[in-house]
């Protein structure tokens, strides 16, 4: 067990360093659940930034199997004795959780990066904005798709007007479930706020409202029977008249793709791969590939590790320099207000085979 | 158009659980039981990356495996009914039975629905099948274990009275369905699939996944059920040719070729030449394989103009035009535009797919007042409808 340590002055010291000698930022990883193993422990044991103190999750073993794995030289089993002994702490817990450890942390100037969905309210999700700006943390969170080379290059095509005016979407995402994760969570209503919508839906529609700006109508449909949805689709209208349709499932393998209809082209974006592929309109040939960034001579693509040191490295220089991290909550809290009125807006999906059609 | 209905069966105030729930049977009769009989469930997890379907209900999820003889009898503290579904190897699904059927009787409960399948009579003969046909072991490890099961279900009524009810349905198809859905919808998609010729008139007992619910929930709750075994399968069997037939519809192609026995003869003696093992595993064969393999075998002419027969000359058109438009330098003659992988028959499937066995339900009729309501055509409209839906076609 760790002593706990009231709100650190190494922490004040540490964060004013100068840049020459920054000393690397002491994380604690909260919940090491799939998330942390397949993503957050392997960008923080990789990046120099950051030196990775502490696991901690109420499965004791799980998070002492973790830290045997990646080498880390502590382990607890409640967040708050982390307090004293990590400056920045990764948040990724159940749903239900976001918000109040978030607050917990943020309170006390630790500086998080929490777990999409930001929080399943917007009430929360404005909490955990304030906390953040009354101790001066850095909250960002962990949308983690915005680090897509890919995603970033459709937002500055469609931006630069390459495109002509853009009409259309249609997303299809989901998977017979696969992911291989640690606790029952996502299945529980009080733990996971809400099925497929809430989880997948909570990158899905980020993306949306980011390429396409503020929605102003839509409609929504799930084929939650009284517990949490497994299917659901949404048809969007945006404020910029673009029109969009939204097909999410845990239950179908789907294309799990994006396409996009412009005036002058169809683009259509891989939302687990890195591939994309533009037809201009009216000819029967279009290019496919991966998109790169250029480092000096160097053409990189980014790989899914690269998108969690990405985002990880991102966090900490905000941190460290004062500045705002590529998702503050203010902008994450878009897609948890879509997703709330969603859910307050629901109609039943049309499932043929059902026998039954009342809630 | 609406679907047919059944007579609602009411079940207010029980408490109900059930193994095996997350499975692709199991969550259609979660949905019953929850939606129309309006019971108290209750879902045994092993995996809950499988809990999708039945966490849109309002259930009560219990994590834990049917071999673990002390999560099942917690699971069932408190229950009136179980519906016993889950399987797994051969060892998991007769301990995991034993555990269910020792903690209905130390729970004293009110009915054991046992969910067994036909495949416990074995290689089954031409004619009428009913309850009264020998069970056997044929030696393949599914249907030793549930034959073993359902010997253990019948133990525990006999001896301790435990209130077993039994069913065993036939070849069950439907929406979510794995086994005779999913699975001929990919083979069908994606492979040549070979019936013999006896397909044509081999018997296909087919049963659309609503029709089986409604049995287990006949079972639970009819007082003759108790000690009883009930095949369960629709009104009258189809051809193996119509049951492929109708998923060759759903998809717009034509996949299955009929082959003679000696033809079938020739490509496994063939193919064991080649490969030198015994295939008692399906085999596919890639595409590149299958070309230069089968233009050396004897019965290549007969085997081609065998395809040609079966797949329409619009189809050929198609895939030599795939095959010009991808850019191959290959002659597009008929086999090289064949580019589906084949896939082989075992022995089993081979006398499986020309077996004549007529099942009979009459007396899950006359005990139960089972009446199954979907025919091939009715089960394969909404199980279409599905498919699409769930991105299959
Ligand atoms: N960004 C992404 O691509 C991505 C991918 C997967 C999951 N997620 C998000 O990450 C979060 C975690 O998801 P996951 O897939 O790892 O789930 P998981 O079920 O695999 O893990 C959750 C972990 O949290 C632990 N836990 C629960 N309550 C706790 C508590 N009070 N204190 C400490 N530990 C506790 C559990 O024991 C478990 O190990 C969720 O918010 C999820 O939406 C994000």
């Amino acid at each position: 067990m760790l002593a706990l340590v009231e709100n650190s002055k190494s922490l004040k010291e540490s964060t004013m360093m100068t840049s020459s000698e920054i000393a690397p930022l002491k994380l604690g990883i909260v919940g090491c659940g799939a998330a942390a193993e397949q993503g957050h422990i392997p960008a923080a044991v990789v990046s120099d930034k950051v030196e990775l103190a502490v696991l901690v999750d109420t499965n004791i073993a799980r998070a002492n199997k973790l830290a045997d794995r990646f080498s880390v030289p502590r382990v607890a089993e409640d967040y708050k004795e982390i307090f004293g002994q990590a400056d920045a702490a990764i948040v990724a817990l159940p749903h239900a959780l976001h918000a109040p450890i978030s607050i917990d942390f943020l309170n006390r100037g630790i500086h998080v990066l929490v777990e999409k969905p930001m929080a399943p309210s917007t009430a929360e999700c404005d909490r955990m904005i304030t906390a953040a700006r009354q101790s001066g943390a850095t909250l960002a969170v962990g949308l983690v798709r915005r680090f897509r080379y890919i995603d970033q290059f459709i937002k500055a095509l469609f931006d630069s007007g390459f495109l002509g005016k853009i009409e259309s979407f249609d997303l299809r995402e989901g998977n017979i479930y696969n992911w291989p994760i640690a606790s029952d969570f996502y299945f529980r209503k009080e733990m996971a706020c809400g099925g497929v919508l809430m989880d997948t839906g909570a990158h899905a529609l980020d993306t949306l409202l980011w390429w396409f700006g503020d929605y102003e109508s839509f409609d929504y449909f799930d084929d939650n029977m009284g517990g949490i949805e497994a299917d659901c689709q949404i048809h969007l209208k945006m404020k910029n008249s673009v029109r969009g349709f939204v097909d999410l499932s845990r239950i179908r393998n789907l294309r799990n793709t994006i396409i996009i209809k412009s005036e002058k082209a169809t683009v259509e974006v891989h939302v687990h791969r890195f591939q994309i592929s533009i037809q201009p309109k009216g000819l029967h040939k279009k290019i496919v590939g991966d998109v790169v960034e250029s480092y000096g001579a160097e053409w990189k693509a980014r790989s899914v590790k690269d998108l969690f040191t990405a985002q990880l490295e991102d966090w900490v220089e905000a941190i460290q320099n004062g500045g705002q991290p590529l998702v503050p909550g203010e902008e994450a809290r878009k897609s948890v207000e879509l997703i709330e009125a969603c859910y307050q807006n629901r109609k039943l999906l049309e499932l043929p085979w059902q026998r039954c059609k009342t809630v | 158009m609406n679907q047919p209905r059944y007579a609602t069966i009411n079940l207010k105030g029980k408490r109900v659980l059930v193994t095996g729930g997350t499975g692709s049977i199991g969550g259609h009769l979660v949905e019953r039981l929850v939606m129309e009989c309006q019971a108290e469930v209750r879902v045994l997890i092993r995996n809950f990356a499988r809990a999708s379907r039945v966490a849109r209900f309002p259930i009560q999820m219990v994590p834990g495996d049917i071999v673990d003889p002390s999560a099942v009898h917690q699971a069932m503290e408190g229950c009136d009914i179980v519906f016993h579904l889950a399987y797994g190897s051969s060892k998991e699904t007769t301990q995991g039975t034993k555990n269910v059927l020792k903690a209905a009787l130390e729970h004293k409960l009110e009915r054991v629905v046992h969910v067994s399948t036909i495949s416990v009579y074995g290689q089954t003969a031409d004619g009428d099948l009913d309850e009264s046909a020998l069970r056997k072991y044929s030696g393949e490890s599914y249907a030793d274990s549930k034959l073993k099961a359902e010997k253990l279900a019948f133990h525990y009524f006999r001896k301790y009275g435990v209130p077993v009810s039994i069913i065993q349905p036939t070849i069950v198809y439907g929406p979510f369905i794995g086994s005779w859905t999913v699975r001929i919808i990919n083979q069908l998609k994606n492979e040549r699939v070979i019936l013999p010729e006896e397909a044509k008139e081999g018997l296909c007992n087919a049963v659309y996944v609503d029709d089986v619910v409604e049995a287990m929930l006949l079972v639970a709750t009819r007082d003759k059920a108790v000690g009883e075994a009930f095949l369960i399968s629709a009104e009258e069997p189809v051809t193996w040719w119509e049951f492929y037939a109708a998923y060759e519809q759903i998809l717009g192609t034509k996949s299955v070729i009929f082959a003679s026995q000696s033809d079938l003869a020739d490509l496994n003696r063939q193919y064991k030449r080649e490969h030198g093992t015994i295939h008692q595993v399906l085999t596919t064969f890639r595409r590149i394989d299958v070309l230069l393999w089968i233009t050396q075998l004897p019965a290549v002419a007969r085997f081609i103009r065998l395809t040609e027969g079966i797949i329409p000359r619009s189809w050929w058109q198609h895939l030599k035009n795939t095959i010009i438009l991808h850019g191959s330098t290959r002659q597009s003659g008929p086999l090289v535009s064949e580019e589906k992988p084949l896939r082989l028959l075992t022995d089993a499937q081979n006398r499986e797919f020309k077996a004549r066995t007529r099942v009979r339900i009459d007396k899950a009729k006359r005990l139960l007042g089972y009446q199954p309501r979907f025919d091939l055509e009715e089960g394969m409209r909404l199980t279409e409808i599905w498919a699409k839906y769930a991105n299959l076609v």
